[in-house]
């Protein structure tokens, strides 16, 4: 083993030897730099081989020969040892992505680089209070030299300022430092204990000098102006190892700084923490420029860090696992974001769409994305959990919640950025593929999925990353050069294949959504062959949204399912991005989801934090208050998922702007998500109430205004697909509706949906999709007249309205009669009347779709299309063939459920006998529904052709017009406007209330961050009084605290 | 006006902090425990008659190294800034000549300051001076002769050389103190020596040495950038 | 006179900074922060002094054996050493950063280096 001071001696000896080079054998100098810093490298990575593997101890290390206080020491251990390997690493790619820059400036400038990265070692290694001062001047100085290899103009300036606040920052860790020295007598981070410093008011206020001073290194709000010019100006290489390497460095530091002051300072560093995290986020909404951005989002992640280490008093030895994960997370994907953004010539986020075309840049982008907001497989996925139960646990909701909340906004604009990528306007100019660039990337990359794996394999709820869904849905990206009809082969295999071997462990309601996951998904599928090419990126994302319906089945633990429920999430959101014009919309998902997820976690944190047993135990044993309140946060994060009222707002576009196979999915089988968290979270809690409201009761509400609304959104559209995807909000809201009864036939109306809505759902979109594609559009009054030309599409939208609209014969009539049995049997009339006159509004939309688009005139320019293409065809067959199965024996699916629900409600059940089913209102066949309603329609479909065999065909065109020009077509359309007198007396319910109150909360959030960012007026002279600004609060607050 | 009012505010803010610590101060009666041990032990490990040296050089080594890198830092990164406004040997600017006192006296004086210089860090473990000291004495004589003689031109290279060796020769001891003595950078690399000699204090005068050639090496670089730059 | 020199550098700091934060000339900033450092460091010498004892070197007057009771605490003065030493590398950086400045906005007035902002 090499001792670690050798790490600062080799840097010092690389940076003393580059001075005998002359300034013509740079690249001589250059290879004394890359062997330098790889060498320094190699010593932290062999120290943590050995702390990891070997479990060896913690050295100290003495200079002089003499023991502390008396000299220096160091120390290494396994955090110094991670950490240094990190800086040390970040350091080397950062060279090697200097390489042109260093060529150009000479070797003072590889030097200044070698000194940089020595400093926060040293800020890391030393336990000397005042060495720490002094590695941190050369960090400062350093950093203001390295500002000079950048090609900004500004880049000067923006060192400048550093240099001007950090003359600020110093003269108070020096005053602090001699005081300090003066209370314990020593300078040795050791032996300075809490007790010495808090015996003495100097000593405390010595103290608050040095841990303000270490603090401001941080960056925190509001004395952050110069770090945010620095990030926007610098090199991108070096913007990358400052916000990488030096955030690790100075966290460390302060973390030492913790341990001198005692547990009396955590709260500041968290309130620090927490107010930087969410005001860095906030100011960075309205934020531009890529890397000032990104200085934004570094800002607050050193924050949240900073927040975390706070609270060190209740996480115990598992700050280390959750400062560290947030930390790995931080630094992998802020540098190599840096480094991506150097690839690019704009500076505007949406210039960013340049990367299309480069799958491995776009998978690192989305990699270092969900590295930021704490994704799944990610060590900051674990970081998220483990805080959240810890925060839980000991009562700290407050602080939880304002985390969630800063997280939610820096999830927005990273997620807002990553749509523009895939979807604005690619720029002119190709990015630079510099090859030492794409190195460091890609480098970055493969650090940020080890440390996923690292993070899976340390944390206590088993490694995500030996998951086989997901494992299955990974293996696409390295198969994603074959071509599309392969892949989709494989991934049917795959997830019959997965059914066939896993089917018998699922008790009938997990059996149910299965058959729906993982038949029904590749039924679906089916239409996917329909597509050319490769097919780029669809198959990993449609694939981790089947992986996390699996594995949300499959879970029995609040970990497991949260973790399932976030990959859906991505994945869906992935898959809806595709779609052509469903940028904002994929936003509005991602965030409302993320939302729901938030809430989610909050619950289950409380409720683990209660007890850790199987989920649904763990449920069970909430009581009281606590119970309320986890009932409530997972029902609200469920019901985004569903679409419920008020969390609407992202399905319709997100929906109907998916393309044509997609859509299918995200609404016949994502949808049933919630449905599904819901269905758990009820059987395990039953019936819960919070400040004398029942919650149930509360939902009743929720789900039948969602039905009238959803319906009544829907008939106004003039849109197929969104008409449909409205139609989803209300068949959602019949589905929760019947949960929230709280009784027998309640649930198996609700199962009834499950099946029903996946089944004519993905056909109607299906045939949606079909006709928008040879039409060319979704407007239906646009269309007209299809039914000779798209003869099949027309029969499964047929079969399809006939099924969704409750009418018999088909199986929709079997969701109504439950239904009617269902409310016969409940206490609350309200809502029961308003689902009940939710049915014929759904008859008013449905029937347009057959009206509008297949009956009537045939426009002139659709008259030559054809139907639509085979492979979307044959799964709408399959549909209507399942449909009439369905109608005529509903017991194959529903007898065992209806026998599983006995378990939790006794009272009620159906009785199944042959082919008639049975409750205690009355009795339904299907079959004889089926015979009746079909000779009633065949005698009088025979009759119409009797009485017609003489009527004289009229061509098209054999119509006089009057002579008047309408200015807009569509007004002569009898289809457009279809509705106009019901909105006249109906509109005032769909006016987008919801819409603008959520509009109206984006806009305030944005204009507070405009105003906000406002603050950092450029003048370093404000900058640094900012600094004092921030050191008399942060005094005031102490002692008034 | 509204800056003026902020930081006179704002200073009274910081003054109020230290107020807290000027009057809870109490000066100690006693030597405190590190002070203790440098007092008691310095002449007899070290062997060097002045403390702050025996503290700067040897117990806090690692700070003057890293000190050391501060200037060198900045000697490099001055370098860099003033780069690309060097004036080029072509159009030298042109001065009134230096009057013959100015000439005459600095050639005299300069030699006698560098020596001076050495001469203080020579004995920095025995007298107050030492190797920063000493090099700014060094680098004054530099200046002196830059401001007698404007358009002289210092060799970067020769500069740079001795900076470079002697940087490397100091880390250099101070990887030998691991191996050959107690730690990195310990002092007992050479013989301790009799107390007040000369050639005593083990590596010290050796190092010091070594820092105030480099000191006076890097100080002498930023004021042969300052004058190059071009006349604005 | 501990508590003199003490309060002198406090007063010295606070003056510096009023300069450097309310001076527009950037050769002012750099003065009043140099004030400021000397500041700092008479407060560092401070700390280290006591009353009635003389300088941390050993010679004919203060012999090995009465070191203890003699001398003043050693280790603010190196401190100070270093932190002098910093502190001019700053300043000279600083005048550096200034060269530059004025090279290209040919003004020394620091609040026109505003084009990074929000």
């Amino acid at each position: 083993m090499v001792s670690a001071i050798v790490i600062i001696a080799a840097a010092l000896a690389a940076e003393f030897l580059l001075g005998l080079f002359s300034e013509r054998w740079r690249v001589a100098a250059y290879a004394v730099t890359l062997f330098a810093l790889g060498f320094m490298t190699f010593i932290a990575a062999e120290w943590v081989w050995a702390f990891a593997v070997y479990a060896a101890q913690p050295v100290e290390i003495f200079t002089a020969g003499v023991q502390p206080p008396f000299a220096i020491n160091l120390r290494m251990g396994l955090p110094e040892a991670a950490l240094t390997l990190l800086i040390n690493l970040t350091g080397l790619f950062s060279a090697l992505y200097l390489k042109r820059a260093f060529l150009e400036k000479g070797r003072a400038a590889m030097a200044v680089l070698l000194v940089f990265v020595m400093a926060q070692n040293g800020i890391v290694l030393t336990r000397d209070i005042f060495n720490l001062f002094v590695f941190f001047e050369l960090s400062v100085i350093a950093t203001g030299g390295l500002m000079l290899l950048s090609d900004d103009e500004r880049a000067v300036a923006a060192g400048f300022k550093y240099l001007i606040v950090s003359q600020v920052i110093s003269a108070f860790l020096l005053i602090g430092i001699i005081f300090s020295y003066h209370a314990t007598g020593v300078l040795n981070i050791d032996l300075m204990r809490p007790d010495h410093f808090a015996a003495l008011q100097a000593g405390s206020i010595a103290f608050f000098l040095m841990f303000i001073a270490v603090v401001a290194e941080l960056k925190p709000f509001p004395a952050n102006g110069w770090a945010l010019d620095i990030y926007e100006s610098a090199h991108p290489a070096f913007a990358g190892l400052f916000s990488a390497a030096s955030a690790a460095a100075t966290l460390y530091a302060v973390a030492k700084l913790l341990v001198i002051g005692g547990p009396s300072w955590l709260p500041i560093a968290t309130g620090i923490g927490v107010v930087t995290f969410i005001a860095a986020n906030l100011l960075a909404l309205p934020q531009r420029n890529d890397r000032r951005l990104l200085g934004y989002s570094s800002i607050a992640q050193i924050g949240l860090i900073l927040a975390v280490i706070g609270q060190r008093d209740i996480l115990g030895d598992s700050y280390l696992f959750v400062a560290g994960g947030l930390l790995a997370a931080h630094a992998a994907a802020k540098a190599g974001l840096y480094w991506l953004s150097g690839l690019i010539a704009s500076r505007d986020i949406a210039g960013w769409s340049a990367l299309r075309g480069h799958p491995v840049l776009i998978f690192a982008f989305i990699s270092f994305v969900a590295l930021l907001t704490g994704l799944p497989p990610f060590p900051g996925f674990y970081a998220k959990w483990e805080l959240a139960v810890a925060l839980a646990g000991n009562g700290r909701y407050l602080l939880l919640a304002a985390i969630l909340i800063g997280a939610l906004i820096e999830a927005g604009y990273l997620f807002r950025w990553f749509g523009y990528t895939i979807k604005r306007d690619k720029p002119v100019e190709e990015i630079s593929c510099y090859p030492l660039a794409v190195t460091a990337i890609v480098a970055a990359l493969a650090a940020g999925w080890i440390f996923a794996y690292l993070w899976g394999d340390l944390s206590g709820h088993g490694n995500i990353l030996h998951a086989v869904p997901l494992l299955f849905a990974l293996s696409f990206l390295l198969l994603d050069w074959l071509p599309a009809w392969v892949k989709n082969t494989i991934a049917i295999v795959g997830m019959v294949g997965y059914f066939i071997l896993n089917y018998a462990d699922y008790d009938p309601l997990r059996l149910i959504f299965a058959v729906i996951i993982l038949i029904g998904g590749p039924l679906i599928l089916l239409a996917s062959y329909d597509a050319h090419g490769r097919r780029v990126g669809f198959y990993p994302s449609a694939m981790l949204m089947y992986a996390g319906l699996t594995q949300l089945i499959g879970a029995t633990d609040f970990f497991s399912f949260f973790v399932a429920w976030e990959l859906l999430t991505v994945g869906s959101y992935l898959l809806i991005l595709r779609g052509k014009h469903s940028e904002p919309h994929a936003l509005s998902y991602i965030i409302f989801s993320l939302g729901g997820a938030f809430l989610i976690l909050t619950g289950f944190a409380i409720a683990s934090s209660v007890s850790p047993l199987p989920m649904s135990d763990a449920l069970k044993a909430l009581t009281g208050e606590t119970a309320g309140w986890v009932f409530l946060l997972l029902a609200i994060g469920f019901m985004t998922k569903t679409a419920a009222i008020g969390l609407h707002i992202w399905l319709p576009g997100a929906h109907a702007e998916a393309e044509t196979d997609v859509s299918p999915m995200v609404s016949g089988i994502l949808l049933k998500a919630g449905l599904y968290g819901l269905m758990v979270l009820m059987l395990a809690m039953g019936k819960q109430s919070l400040y004398g409201i029942e919650l149930t009761h509360a939902m009743l509400y929720i789900g039948a205004l969602s039905a009238l609304l959803g319906n009544l959104m829907a008939i106004f559209e003039e849109d197929a697909k969104r008409l449909l995807a409205y139609s989803s909000i209300g068949q959602m809201g019949y589905a929760l509706f019947g949960l929230a009864l709280m009784n027998h036939l309640g649930w198996v109306m609700a199962f009834m949906f499950v099946i029903n809505h996946y089944i004519y759902k993905s056909m109607l979109f299906l045939s949606a999709g079909g006709v928008a594609k040879r039409t060319g559009t979704r407007l239906m009054y646009k269309m007209g007249g299809l039914i000779t030309l798209m003869p099949l599409s027309f029969i499964a939208v047929l079969i399809g309205i006939i099924a969704v609209s409750g009418v018999p014969p088909l199986s929709g009539f079997g969701g109504r009669w439950i239904f009617y049995n269902a409310i016969l049997s409940a206490e609350h009339r309200l809502p029961m009347v308003i689902t009940f006159f939710s049915g014929p509004i759904a008859f008013l939309y449905l029937f347009r779709l057959i009206h509008t688009v297949f009956l009537g005139q045939l426009k002139d320019e659709n008259r030559r299309i054809k139907e639509a293409p085979f492979w979307i065809i044959l799964p709408q067959m399959l549909y209507v063939g399942l449909l009439m199965a369905f109608a005529i024996v509903p017991g194959l699916a529903l007898r065992r459920v209806d026998a599983y629900l006995g378990q939790f409600f006794p009272e009620g059940g159906l009785n199944w006998e042959g082919i008639t089913i049975t409750s205690q209102f009355g009795y339904w066949s299907p079959v004889s529904i089926m015979i009746i309603v079909c000779v009633i329609f065949g005698s009088l479909f025979a009759w119409l052709l009797f009485i017609n065999r003489r009527a004289q065909k009229v061509k098209q065109f054999n119509i006089v017009f009057a002579a008047e020009r309408p200015y807009r077509p569509e007004t002569t359309h009898f289809a457009w406007n279809f509705f106009a007198p019901y909105r006249k007396a109906l509109g005032f319910l769909v006016q987008p209330f919801v819409t603008r109150f959520w509009d109206t909360v984006a806009d305030i959030l944005h204009t507070a961050g405009d105003l906000g960012r406002r603050l950092y007026t450029g003048n370093p002279q404000t900058y640094a009084l900012h600094f004092l600004a921030f050191v008399v609060i942060v005094y005031l607050f102490w002692t008034g605290g | 006006m509204i800056r003026k009012f902020a930081a006179i505010l704002l200073l009274a803010g910081i003054a109020s902090i230290f107020m807290g610590l000027l009057f809870t101060y109490e000066p100690d009666a006693e030597l405190n425990t590190t002070a203790r041990y440098y007092a008691e032990r310095t002449a007899a490990d070290i062997g060097a008659t002045n403390i702050v040296t025996a503290i700067v050089v040897t117990y806090r080594g690692l700070d003057t190294l890293g000190e050391v890198t501060v200037l060198f830092l900045t000697a490099a990164i001055v370098g860099l800034v003033l780069a690309h406004g060097r004036r080029r040997t072509s159009d030298k600017r042109r001065l009134a000549p230096v009057g013959e006192l100015l000439a005459t006296g600095s050639r005299f004086l300069a030699p006698l300051i560098i020596l001076l210089g050495v001469y203080v860090f020579a004995n920095g473990h025995l007298t107050p001076g030492g190797g920063f000291q000493g090099g700014a004495i060094i680098a004054s004589g530099v200046l002196l002769i830059l401001l007698a003689d404007p358009c002289r031109c210092l060799s970067h290279r020769v500069i740079d050389t001795v900076e470079s060796v002697s940087g490397l020769f100091y880390v250099g001891i101070a990887i030998l103190g691991i191996v050959l003595a107690g730690g990195f950078l310990d002092s007992h690399l050479l013989p301790r020596g009799e107390l007040g000699a000369l050639f005593s204090a083990g590596a010290i005068p050796l190092i010091y040495a070594l820092i105030g050639l480099k000191v006076g090496a890097e100080f002498s670089s930023i004021l042969a950038h300052l004058s190059e730059t071009e006349e604005l | 006179m501990a508590q003199i020199a003490m309060a002198a550098g406090f007063i010295l700091i606070l003056v510096g900074f009023y300069g450097a934060l309310t001076n527009r000339n950037i050769l002012r900033m750099i003065v009043a922060f140099t004030v400021a450092d000397t500041g700092v460091n008479i407060v560092m010498v401070a700390v280290g002094y006591m009353r009635g004892r003389t300088a941390p070197i050993l010679d004919e007057t203060v012999p090995v054996a009465d070191a203890l009771s003699r001398i003043i605490d050693p280790v603010p003065q190196a401190l100070v050493l270093t932190a002098i030493v910093i502190g001019m590398g700053i300043t000279a950086l600083m005048l550096a950063f200034a060269y530059r400045f004025y090279e290209k906005k040919r003004t020394l007035d620091i609040t026109k280096c505003t084009e990074l902002k929000w």
